[in-house]
């Protein structure tokens, strides 16, 4: 039991992570992940908002009308995000202006929805709150590493801070632009998500 | 039936309809109670961003406006006046202020140059910017200007460093009469007074043109007092 529970945390992080597997949560990953700082805000936010939710709706659950199910849901995930946002204002003005809509948007996040749906209403809430962190991460994770690349390659920077050397640019380096652009994290996600299932077999169909 | 079940059971609609006001009833008083408790520091993070955006229109530096700004208010007929709320104050609500006849005015303190708030309507939200003038209140220094609901990539250009860019060193007046800057589309090839409009941007760029001419109106006899008496200032040295 102890060590169902604690899966309930590391399965979302790798074997059914939400991005890499599920292939939920794209649309987001490909607006905030120009630059590291606000894909790890962003993956923040999204882990707090989905290990509360899960956390009250799995509290919640018993007594929920299941005709009002999905209102309910989007009540509580509604009112998670929008204190969020207000927290995002008020302590890293900066980079909620910089992700702008997509705060908001986090609500019609699928993972979100997905893992209440399809956990936190069938289990206690341990294990719903973990599995909330867990996918959280997981998202959190593969956001890092999109921004990672694109940052790096996109301005040669990572948080804001010069990576690449000023010599390399005299010695004729550019940096790639196409990394600023959507389509690029598009492709990042497909080359991660082709070592990812080069790494796990068993994710692999016949 | 062996217990009697709370308004007749979870899927009642007596219940549902308890539940649901209940449970509307808790989120809304816990999203007042959050919004109240960070508004203050909220409205300090945006005080900060306006107060940047004129020292950056007038080409100082980042957090320099409390060393180098001085505010104050004027009326339609170009005098000084006191007001309740402070020039900063209004910028939460310029068009209020707007409607009220009081224009609020941001001096550098060193050069004597000028910052003019401006707000209008773009396509879909408001628009809103600051427009610094040249010691000849003629020639503009620079401009930042902002929006709260463009489309991305098409009007929100307005608020690029590219975009505004083309501002300084144009001129809003012919003569004695104002003209603002025309927004041209296809291109302003170098004519007086104009810039080129945001391409595929057509509704936002009407509105920053309108924006310009109708918000530096109010100010135009500030303007012309100020220019008599910085002209008379020179006039005097000369005379010494």
């Amino acid at each position: 039991m102890k060590n169902k529970t604690f899966q309930s945390l590391t399965n979302p992080l790798a074997k059914n992570n939400p991005v890499l597997v599920q292939i939920l949560g794209i649309c987001s990953a490909l607006a905030v992940t120009t630059q590291l700082k606000p894909a790890l805000v962003m993956g923040l936010s999204v882990m707090a908002v989905c290990a509360f939710s899960n956390l009250v709706l799995s509290l919640l659950r018993n007594g929920i009308p299941d005709r009002i199910r999905i209102i309910v849901q989007l009540v509580v995930i509604a009112a998670l995000v929008t204190i969020v946002n207000d927290i995002l204002k008020a302590y890293v003005y900066d980079v909620s202006k910089q992700l702008s809509v997509y705060v908001g948007l986090i609500i019609t996040n699928c993972i979100i929805m997905g893992r209440v749906e399809a956990f936190a209403l069938s289990n206690k809430p341990l294990p719903s709150l973990l599995d909330g962190i867990g996918n959280g991460i997981g998202y959190g994770g593969v956001l890092v590493i999109i921004a990672f690349f694109r940052e790096l390659l996109g301005s040669g920077t990572l948080f804001g801070y010069q990576i690449i050397p000023e010599c390399f640019y005299e010695a004729g380096y550019v940096n790639n632009g196409l990394m600023l652009f959507p389509p690029s994290a598009l492709i990042i996600v497909g080359i991660v998500i082709w070592v990812h299932r080069t790494a796990n077999k068993d994710l692999q169909e016949k | 039936m062996s217990k009697k079940q709370f308004l007749g059971g979870k899927n009642s609609s007596a219940y549902i309809v308890f539940y649901s006001t209940v449970m509307v009833v808790i989120v809304a008083v816990m999203l007042a109670f959050t919004s109240l408790s960070l508004k203050e520091k909220q409205n300090a993070n945006i005080l900060d961003e306006k107060k940047n955006a004129i020292v950056a229109s007038l080409g100082l530096e980042k957090g320099s406006y409390d060393a180098n700004i001085e505010a104050y208010v004027v009326n339609n007929e170009g005098v000084k006046i006191e007001t309740t709320n402070t020039p900063l104050d209004m910028l939460f609500d310029l068009a209020a202020s707007y409607a009220a006849g009081e224009y609020p005015v941001f001096e550098d303190k060193n050069t004597g140059a000028l910052v003019f708030p401006v707000t209008g309507k773009g396509l879909w939200d408001d628009i809103w910017g600051y427009i610094a003038l040249e010691n000849d209140l003629n020639t503009i220094k620079g401009v930042v200007f902002d929006h709260a609901g463009e489309t991305p990539g098409l009007g929100a250009e307005i608020a690029t460093p590219k975009y505004q860019a083309q501002f300084p060193g144009q001129t809003i007046y012919e003569g004695d009469q104002l003209v603002g800057i025309y927004v041209v589309k296809g291109g302003a090839q170098g004519a007086a007074h104009s810039v080129d409009a945001v391409t595929g941007g057509t509704k936002t760029s009407e509105g920053l043109q309108n924006m310009i001419i109708d918000c530096l109106g109010c100010y135009d006899n500030y303007i012309k007092a100020a220019k008599a008496a910085k002209e008379e200032v020179v006039l005097t040295e000369n005379a010494e």
